[in-house]
């Protein structure tokens, strides 16, 4: 089965320019954010979302956890291992589910971002952010439950418009 | 979009500058550490001791420090503010309302969490302000070295991180290119409903990982025609030196930790 290729696998020099670059853009993307006061959000899961389908859970872990580190880094926030932690899961679960498909179907989208949702984002974010600071879990979990439900479709629809976008699948063929 | 990327550095002089940065990044989680392992007011006062000692040390004005903490003021207000409100109940009460209660348990915790705040954002700005971003990248790739042992493709991720901090500016002056483009077209970015700013990221996004894709397709190739191979052993230009200050910048630490520990069995 070639979805499960968790394996270090070789890469070619074009691919891992490409991976290098994506995480620039993942980089520049992390800073520019839409929404209004009470929900804004950024994209930079779309950039992890291509990075697993292009080149499997074990390159975009990599990826996105050297993402973390060194964003959190350099921009000066204060750097906890686990949102690292929370950021490889995530693009292990992205590659799992995208990995090595010549067509990423609604199911796979939904499944793996309600994953991402449940498990990552409301889950260990919040188990993070308790283990940092002592905030009281109940009383966070509610407002953080919340954001998901809100985003967890408008992320679902935005991966599936960006993974089947003809001009993405070309650059794909192109690798 | 706010351009204050990698533009933190600030180049000075100073003995902290100097200092290896293999040695300012252990150093950093090091400390991270020590403020978790805090836990009465003479620990938190020594650690604090210590980061203004630091920041003296490297002559960095205050005011950055400030800047650093802005962004997050309303995690803090909102963490402590829920420390101070939601503590259990157990220690003396002073104030309450429905589920709402202040104990001094609670005014004592929201202050730890205050300075745990201050101490590690003043902390992580000073390795920020003090080291060049391709520094960092060097400390990182050198730090990951044993991890070879795992067969874990150090080289090839080290070259990646590079690439990726030399394309950040590149990147960015496309992006916002790509944004002033298709502006002009009458893309409205940043207003209107969530929903209609969601449909101007397509438009933003695709034509971003085109081009991504063009410079790594012309870089790739410019790098093969140089020799390079993927997973090869390189011998290396920028050479990390560990130097007297970073063994003595280390000791200190030691000396703090050794001290904290102390400092941790007061009630």
């Amino acid at each position: 089965m070639k979805t499960l290729a968790f394996g270090p696998r070789k890469l070619s020099t074009l691919q891992v320019v490409t991976l290098g670059i994506l995480m620039a853009a993942q980089l520049i993307l992390s800073r520019l954010t839409i929404g209004n006061q009470y929900l804004r959000f950024s994209f930079t899961f779309l950039v992890v979302a291509l990075m697993a389908e292009w080149f499997g859970p074990f390159w975009a872990a990599i990826a996105a956890g050297l993402v973390d580190i060194i964003g959190t880094v350099m921009m000066g926030g204060q750097y906890f291992i686990g949102f690292t932690i929370s950021a490889v899961v995530a693009a292990l679960i992205y590659g799992v589910a995208f990995y090595g498909r010549n067509h990423v179907g609604w199911s796979r989208i939904i499944v793996a971002q309600l994953v991402i949702a449940v498990f990552v984002n409301a889950g260990l974010n919040t188990l993070w952010l308790y283990l940092m600071y002592q905030t009281p879990i109940w009383a966070i979990l509610p407002t953080r439950l919340l954001k998901e439900i809100l985003m967890t479709p408008i992320q679902i629809i935005l991966i599936y418009l960006l993974l089947n976008n003809q001009i993405v699948q070309s650059l794909k063929n192109r690798l | 979009m706010n351009k204050l990327i990698f533009g933190r550095y600030l180049p000075m002089n100073s003995w902290v500058h100097r200092l290896d940065p293999r040695d300012k990044l252990t150093l950093s989680f090091f400390f991270f550490i020590l403020v978790f392992m805090a836990n009465n007011w003479e620990t938190y006062l020594l650690l604090s001791i210590v980061t203004l000692f630091s920041i003296w040390m490297s002559k960095i004005p205050w005011h950055f420090f400030f800047r650093g903490i802005r962004p997050l003021i309303w995690l803090i207000i909102f963490t402590v503010l829920l420390q101070l409100f939601f503590s259990p109940a157990g220690s003396h009460v002073y104030w309450q309302w429905g589920p709402f209660l202040i104990t001094q348990f609670g005014i004592v915790n929201s202050a730890y969490v205050f300075m745990r705040f201050l101490l590690i954002i003043a902390m992580s700005t000073l390795l920020t302000l003090t080291t060049q971003p391709l520094d960092l990248a060097n400390g990182i790739e050198s730090l990951m070295a044993p991890l070879k042992i795992v067969h874990f493709p150090v080289e090839t991720t080290a070259m990646m991180l590079s690439i990726a901090l030399r394309f950040v500016p590149t990147l960015m002056d496309e992006t916002e290119t790509i944004m002033n483009a298709q502006r002009a077209r009458g893309v409205d970015f940043g207003s209107g409903s969530i929903m209609k700013q969601i449909k101007t990221v397509i438009p933003l996004l695709v034509p971003l990982f085109v081009s991504a894709f063009n410079h790594a397709e012309d870089l790739s190739v410019a790098m093969e025609a140089r020799g390079y191979q993927p997973d090869t052993p390189r011998t290396h230009y920028r050479q990390l030196v560990w130097h007297r200050q970073d063994t003595i910048s280390w000791g200190f630490y030691i000396v703090v930790f050794i001290g904290l520990l102390a400092l941790r069995q007061l009630p």
